[in-house]
């Protein structure tokens, strides 16, 4: 029987007299992680990472069979029903997308509050937010990949909502649409969008915003800042902090695995653009609210200015929402910390009451 | 057709089997491998005279009295009502032919639930040493009752040639060790064993993580890595069991495995390679999540970690049922009889006397009904009296034949299955389910259809009814 671990320390030591390793380990050592009642919610940006991982490698496999053009259904149908396991690495594609987003936003909810977007961690916030945005546009930009009738008139009803802004429809028509209706050049710019432009920004981003994350280490939330520090509890993340984070990958692709096994994803009939939309055409969930807040503020305001009212309602929202980490500065809560606090309740409870009085609200 | 049709909307009375079994599954197996797991590590504590642990064995033996002996009783009971209304003539069939060693179980049972009620009431009343004798004796005991029932459970999958030469015939109770020692008994007692003692890790995980880990940091480290070695036999035995096991299945039965490769197109029966997919995953990560988070961080070990790694065993018990349940499809009992009851040997009378001439649930009146639009042949169609006669029969035909596995409107749904068919194709449907030929797609995983040419057609117009329904 050979000694593994004298095998294994050779193999280290050789890279490492290359690569200079052990300042690497070293760092991620001396690097904690606390522990608090709080502590669940530091896993959910390794859990959006893991799922964003899962894009990468189902996506690629699916780029081998899929065919943007005039053949985009048809090679969906293939994957779905005669590739060998295809069905399966599209469903774990689909679902993955749609657990990436909700993981995000929790997230993102989480980081608010905790209030770990303060100082120094103001840009990664920003960073946060910006992949949040790509993680959207890449959502919609796949779900028109396949064609079939939902994915071609749900992005038809999403591309009109913004054209009715005055000066915007143009745009869009030349720009995204590449004509007055959703057609196969569309879906050519998308298919570009979906898998050359939106990686191509969101990999540096992401590596921006991990390496914010290393520099600076979690944030305590406000009630863990006032103890002493003598009576924190931390963990080193090598390898404690990490060996759990792994572990929650694996429920987390086990929870995916799951869904894309017992619900595998569907391809509904072919998209006909003479035939009338089915009724009950939506948007995906994550873009519920905000096409629910523009019905709403519709039934007031009827017509163009309603629509417009509820394009810069949202936009103020989102502006408000982004800058944050400039108007609460109190690090250890304090009157306007609970203020800001209340606000976040107010977007959560907001965006969650609008996305389910939506699907109510479709017939 | 003697018995009734238990018809429960939208799950269907086979779902309602399986949940229940879902939880006596994990259950009853926790039973055994916690049975050998108490005496075990009680033995291991007196013989290095440690108080502590056994201070937490006691403990966990009253999680273990409340969890097995109140819930796995009552969903033990649950499983036998609900498979006698589900599937009446099979669970009549299996005690028949099985009565001998349904009454050893039941007095297993018995034994099983008073040892563990005195192991339980004899700690610290009597020497450590009979009560650890006690407690082998009830881990025995229980484990005997695995034994026993593992015989009928694969006897469903593989009753094997022996005994299918002679059923029907009343000389089966001359080939009853074939019939019980059948092809898969080995490698199921093996694999169910293994299970069991994973399980009475897992579960004793619960126990120890619920010791606070910087007051008590030895004994908390200590049970935590022993019980988690509990996990390792399984996961080395499993692969192999598993493989032999699949080797002992008839292959016409093994391809059904194979069915969900290359599609979901609807009507494939595909849901046994997707839950063969998850029984593989959720075991690897079983394994790896009790090394990271148990085997590894012993301190750090919290109730909510233990609750994950009790779920994902769940999830691995949950498809390895559920891929053993319809491995068997289309049947209740291999080359035997069908889930909806039918037996293999009875279709060629069916087929010539008529599917319903024998049921209990025919009028009288309907009886000479029929028989008299029989008797006018291609004319009757002209009879006021034909449609709602036919549809009748058909409502019958349906509830009999189909409903065992179709509900209306929930799991299999027959409207959405049905769905945009018209008269005729539906016809070619039931024409493609009589015939049953070996190259039908739906010869492995539905039975034939049987009946005589008008009952069919009855069954034709009633299924109209379904994909179109009047409005
Ligand atoms: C042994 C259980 C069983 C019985 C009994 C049964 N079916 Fe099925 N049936 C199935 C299964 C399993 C499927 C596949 C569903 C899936 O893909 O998951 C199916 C699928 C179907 C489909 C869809 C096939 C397609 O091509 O899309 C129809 C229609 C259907 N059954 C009709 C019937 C009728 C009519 C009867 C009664 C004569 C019946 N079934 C009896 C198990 C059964
Ligand atoms: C670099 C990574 C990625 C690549 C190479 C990629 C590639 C692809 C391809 C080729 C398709 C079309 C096949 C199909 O429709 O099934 C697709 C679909 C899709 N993608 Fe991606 N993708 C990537 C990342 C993402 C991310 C990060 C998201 C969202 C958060 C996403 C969301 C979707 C969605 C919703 C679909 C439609 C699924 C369907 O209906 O089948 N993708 N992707």
């Amino acid at each position: 029987m050979p000694d593994l671990k004298k095998i294994g320390q050779a193999v280290y030591g050789w890279v490492n007299e290359r690569l200079d390793l052990d300042p690497v380990i070293e760092h991620a050592r001396a690097k904690t992680v606390p522990v608090h009642k709080h502590t669940f919610w530091y896993y959910w940006g390794g859990i959006s990472l893991c799922l964003f991982l899962v894009q990468v490698v189902t996506g690629i496999l699916l780029m081998i069979y899929y065919r943007p053009g005039p053949d985009a259904y048809a090679s969906v149908r293939e994957i779905t029903y005669e590739i060998h396991f295809g069905w399966l690495i599209r469903s774990l594609h689909a679902w993955s997308a749609n657990l990436m987003v909700a993981a995000v936003l929790v997230h993102m909810f989480s980081v608010f509050f905790m209030k770990a977007y303060q100082k120094p961690r103001e840009f990664g916030w920003w960073t946060g937010l910006g992949l949040l945005a790509l993680c959207m546009v890449f959502g919609f930009s796949g779900y028109l990949l396949p064609m079939d009738e939902l994915s071609f008139f749900a992005t038809k009803v999403g591309l009109s909502i913004p054209g009715i802004i005055p000066g915007v429809e143009p745009i869009i028509s030349k720009i995204v649409r590449a004509g007055p209706e959703v057609n196969e050049f569309t879906l050519q710019r998308f298919f570009t969008l979906h898998v050359v432009v939106l990686p191509l920004l969101f990999i540096p981003l992401l590596a921006f915003h991990l390496f914010l994350i290393q520099k600076h280490g979690n944030a305590l939330p406000p009630a863990e800042r006032l103890k002493p520090a003598a009576g924190r509890k931390t963990i080193p993340f090598f390898p404690n902090f990490m060996l759990k984070d792994l572990a929650v990958w694996l429920i987390a692709i086990n929870v995916l695995a799951l869904l894309a096994a017992f619900y595998p994803w569907q391809l509904g009939p072919q998209a006909d653009p003479i035939k009338p939309a089915p009724i009950g055409i939506h948007p995906e969930w994550y873009f519920m609210s905000q096409f629910e807040l523009l019905k709403v503020v519709g039934r007031f305001l009827p017509g163009v200015s309603g629509e417009v009212a509820g394009i810069g309602l949202f936009t103020i929202g989102m502006v408000l929402w982004a800058l944050v980490p400039l108007f609460d500065l109190e690090t250890t809560g304090g009157r306007r910390g609970r203020a800001i606090t209340y606000f976040g309740l107010f977007m959560l409870a907001g965006l969650v009451a609008l996305t389910i009085f939506g699907y109510f609200d479709l017939k | 057709m003697n018995y009734p049709v238990w018809e429960v909307p939208i799950i269907g009375s086979q779902l309602v089997i399986a949940i229940i079994a879902i939880f006596h599954v994990l259950i009853s197996h926790f039973a055994i491998g916690g049975g050998l797991y108490l005496p075990y590590a009680e033995m291991l504590a007196a013989r290095r005279g440690d108080r502590e642990w056994r201070a937490v064995i006691k403990k966990h033996s009253k999680f273990f009295l409340i969890l097995t002996g109140v819930f796995g009783t009552v969903t033990g009971v649950g499983i036998w009502f609900s498979i006698g209304l589900a599937n009446p003539e099979a669970t009549s069939t299996l005690i028949h032919y099985f009565v001998f060693a349904w009454a050893m179980e039941w007095v297993i049972f018995l034994v099983e639930l008073t040892t563990i009620a005195i192991y339980y009431y004899t700690w610290d009343r009597v020497s450590d040493a009979l009560h650890i004798a006690i407690g082998w004796l009830y881990g025995i005991v229980a484990w005997l009752t695995l034994v026993l029932i593992n015989g009928i459970l694969c006897f469903m999958l593989t009753p094997g040639t022996t005994w299918l030469a002679v059923a029907g015939s009343g000389q089966e109770i001359h080939v009853f060790w074939h019939a019980f020692f059948n092809p898969t008994y080995w490698p199921s007692l093996l694999i169910r064993t293994l299970i069991c003692i994973c399980l009475g890790g897992v579960f004793a995980l619960v126990t120890a993580s619920r010791i606070d880990g910087a007051a008590q940091p030895r004994l908390k480290t200590d049970l935590i890595r022993w019980s988690a070695r509990w996990l390792v036999p399984t996961f080395i035995l499993l692969p192999f069991a598993g493989a032999w096991y699949l080797w002992q299945v008839p292959a016409v039965q093994r391809h059904i495995l194979e069915l969900g490769f290359s599609t979901i197109g609807q009507g494939v029966f595909s849901v046994v390679t997707r839950m063969s997919l998850t029984l593989v995953l959720s075991v690897a990560t079983l394994l790896v999540i009790v090394y990271l988070l148990a085997y590894r961080n012993p301190l750090d070990f919290k109730l909510g970690a233990a609750i994950t790694i009790v779920v994902l065993a769940q999830a691995a018990i949950m498809s390895t049922e559920m891929v053993r349940e319809m491995l068997r499809k289309p049947f209740v009992i291999t080359q035997h009889m069908f889930s909806n009851g039918v037996r293999l040997r009875e279709v060629a009378a069916d087929n010539t006397a008529g599917y319903l001439a024998r049921s209990p649930w025919v009028r009288a009146a309907e009886r000479t009904a029929w028989a008299a639009l029989d008797a006018q042949g291609t004319a009757a169609t002209n009879a006021p009296d034909y449609k709602p006669q036919m549809l009748a029969r058909g409502e019958l035909m349906f509830r009999g034949q189909c409903m065992a596995c179709h509900t209306m409107n929930g799991y299999r749904a027959m409207r959405t299955l049905l769905a945009g068919r018209d008269h005729a194709g539906l016809g070619n449907l039931l024409k493609l389910l009589h015939e049953n030929k070996d190259d039908s797609p739906y010869h492995a995983f539905m039975p034939p259809l049987v009946g005589t040419t008008n009952e069919i057609a009855a069954l034709n117009l009633y299924l109209d009814t379904l994909a179109a329904p009047a409005k």
